[in-house]
């Protein structure tokens, strides 16, 4: 299999505070790679550092072969950057923007008319085309983002967030985008906060934490891995004393007032031998294996926008 | 890249009311005002009036009267009372004015009255009161005027060029009208990075296979040409629509044109090096810039300034331009030579903004 994009011990430094401390992540030719995290993960330094928007303080950036630092204009040359802000003249016309946009990409006259007519109808708004962008809906607007970020053509589409404040409509048209260039081809690395997103598209996931990937690879292998399918028991009573009794049957964490338990053979013996220490069994609840519970699970459930 | 940059630049220029406005149709509405201002106002074409009163048959009453209506600029506006006269003056009807006493005897102490406020500045009041006395002893002369042997010649210094016979006022009023405007190029740099900036088109431009030097480089083109087009349409409707001359080299005001330019879109490369959001630009920049043409003369000439505020005006790169273009619209024949202490000077401002902007200037803010 080709690969598309290397990272090699990337990291970004802003002063004393690392945001990536050195990663490593390949890519491969026509995948949908999801990149997942809260918020201060470093997901967007690290996309930002991939597409040659900010210089790396370490490591290196591989597109199709070709080292981003040496030949940038070639590496460049070959990724298509959908930022997570709508990055278009809002005054102008989508034909406007969008020809703008090939023009960086070295594209001009015909050959862009031709360009912008193709991104245009990939993300359907070739109807459009003459409107200018400040009389859009969000979806719209969200769509030609894309389409901006398509005009060259790249062999590599790194997309961050694009489906945030679409109404459903939309966002489904982005999904069947997504999957449209894909299947042509086209590799897609694909940030959102969005979990239903990434599961619906995403071949594989990477999971990034404290400027760190934390998990990595496919949805069924995250569930499997990190998710687990335990039970979770609300109780009244000594909570540690009926854990301890649990630990005999079964792998036990401790959140709150409640203990998650994955049986070893069973779950009755993990009931007698709590409900022997005298504890109260209130409630049991069967956990989901979801990409969210691995996501919450490697990633912890306390806030991340809080000072 | 950079023609791509220069058309986008024009489209969104064509969209924006508020920036057409300021780069074009306000500056030409000060000209208009400000050349108005002093075109029809006693500057111009009408002679001043200066009040006089004296009794019908006083003959030093008047020779004055007749000395001043032979006085250039000036004529003799006549009163029935000394009273009506000075009430005249108190209300500003009048700028000065002259009551001769019957009795009128220097050598006793009777002296002429002139009638003007004491408390107007010395610059509005002393040329007035120093032409009127010189009036009144040339009319009071034992020899007659026409047999006074001239005492003083007007005489341009080697060095100045000589300036236009009739020099109209939008001969000032359009060069520092377009200064003061050409500024508020620097404004539209700054606004459209903090813009750019702000909706992560500059990201799509870090991104795209373009160079950083290029990307900066394309930006400021576009403004620069700009720049260029205002200048020349100032400069262009000035001589075509309110009859203000070019005494100069038509080169010599093209290449101070290309020199204030460069200089002010500079200008505008290091206020962007500041960063600042769009709407802290749009309330502080112009204050800047208003601050700048003032201490530069655009809006007040220097040569009425304190030579300590001239001086201060050396500081800033209008002052330099202004003196540029004065000369090349009002002396005859002058040359690139004649002007080549401005354009170096503009053109160093235009290198230290430059340079500074480019020091601080982030890509990556």
């Amino acid at each position: 299999m080709t690969t598309m994009l290397e990272l090699s011990g990337l990291g970004k430094d802003y002063g004393e505070r690392t945001a990536v401390a050195a990663l490593d992540l390949t890519v491969t030719k026509g995948e949908i790679l999801g990149l997942l995290g809260p918020n201060g993960a470093g997901k967007t330094t690290t996309i930002s550092m991939a597409s040659g928007v900010v210089t790396p303080t370490r490591g290196k950036v591989t597109i199709a072969g070709i080292d981003l630092a040496k030949q940038p204009r070639i590496a460049k040359a070959k990724l298509g950057l959908v930022p997570q802000d709508l990055a278009l003249y809002e005054e102008l016309s989508a034909t406007q923007n969008l020809t703008f946009f090939a023009a960086l990409y070295g594209i001009h006259g015909k050959l862009a008319a031709e360009r912008v007519a193709w991104a245009l109808g990939v993300v359907g708004l070739a109807d459009r085309a003459k409107d200018t962008v400040k009389t859009y809906s969000g979806g719209m607007q969200r769509r030609l983002n894309i389409a901006a970020g398509l005009v060259h053509k790249p062999e590599l589409l790194i997309l961050d967030e694009p489906t945030v404040g679409v109404d459903p409509q939309s966002r489904n048209h982005i999904f069947e985008t997504v999957r449209t260039l894909r299947d042509s081809g086209i590799t897609v690395i694909y940030t959102s906060h969005y979990m239903e997103e990434v599961e619906a598209l995403c071949d594989r996931v990477a999971i990034m934490d404290g400027g760190k990937i934390v998990a990595l690879g496919t949805i069924a292998e995250l569930v499997a891995k990190y998710a687990g399918k335990g039970v979770a028991l609300e109780v009244t009573g000594d909570l540690d004393q009926a854990a301890a009794a649990a630990r005999a049957h079964a792998t036990v964490t401790r959140d709150g007032n409640v203990i998650r338990v994955e049986p070893t053979a069973g779950l009755a013996p993990v009931l007698a031998a709590i409900e022997a220490t005298g504890v109260t069994i209130a409630r049991i609840e069967s956990r989901q294996a979801t990409l969210e519970t691995a996501f919450l699970a490697l990633t912890g459930r306390g806030l991340r926008d809080v000072a | 890249m950079i023609g791509a940059s220069i058309l986008k630049e024009v489209w969104l220029l064509l969209r924006d009311r508020g920036r057409l406005i300021s780069l074009f149709a306000l500056p030409v509405v000060f000209m208009v005002v400000f050349g108005s201002m002093f075109k029809f106002g006693p500057d111009k074409g009408e002679p001043r009036p200066i009040g006089i009163w004296h009794e019908a048959n006083d003959a030093r009453g008047a020779a004055i009267e007749t000395q001043l209506n032979a006085t250039p600029g000036f004529v003799a506006k006549d009163f029935a009372t000394p009273d009506a006269l000075r009430h005249a003056v108190a209300h500003d009807d009048l700028a000065a004015g002259l009551i001769i006493p019957p009795d009128f005897d220097p050598a006793h102490g009777k002296l002429i009255e002139l009638s003007i406020d004491e408390g107007a500045p010395i610059q509005a009041r002393g040329p007035i009161e120093g032409a009127v006395i010189g009036t009144v002893m040339r009319a009071l002369s034992p020899v007659a005027p026409r047999d006074m042997p001239q005492l003083v010649m007007p005489k341009t210094p080697p060095g100045i060029v000589n300036p236009l016979a009739d020099v109209s006022a939008f001969q000032v009023t359009v060069p520092g009208n377009a200064v003061l405007f050409a500024f508020f190029i620097s404004m539209a740099v700054a606004i459209t990075f903090a813009h750019e900036r702000h909706t992560g088109v500059w990201k799509r431009l870090l991104a795209a296979p373009v160079p950083r030097w290029q990307a900066l480089v394309g930006k400021l083109v576009p403004y620069f040409l700009i720049a260029m087009v205002q200048l020349g349409f100032l400069f262009g409707l000035g001589a075509g629509a309110f009859g203000m001359k070019i005494a100069g080299s038509v080169v010599a005001l093209t290449l101070l044109s290309a020199a204030l330019s460069l200089c002010a879109v500079s200008f505008g490369l290091l206020v962007s090096s500041f960063g600042g959001t769009e709407r802290q630009i749009g309330s502080t920049v112009p204050v800047l810039i208003l601050v700048m043409g003032l201490l530069g003369g655009c809006m007040f000439p220097r040569m009425f300034m304190p030579a300590f505020m001239r001086q201060i005006g050396n500081a800033v790169p209008q002052s330099w331009a202004l003196d540029g273009y004065y000369a090349v619209l009002v002396r005859q024949g002058t040359g690139v030579i004649d002007v080549a202490p401005q354009l170096i000077a503009i053109t160093a401002f235009a290198l230290g903004f430059t340079l500074l902007g480019l020091w601080r200037f982030k890509f990556e803010r």
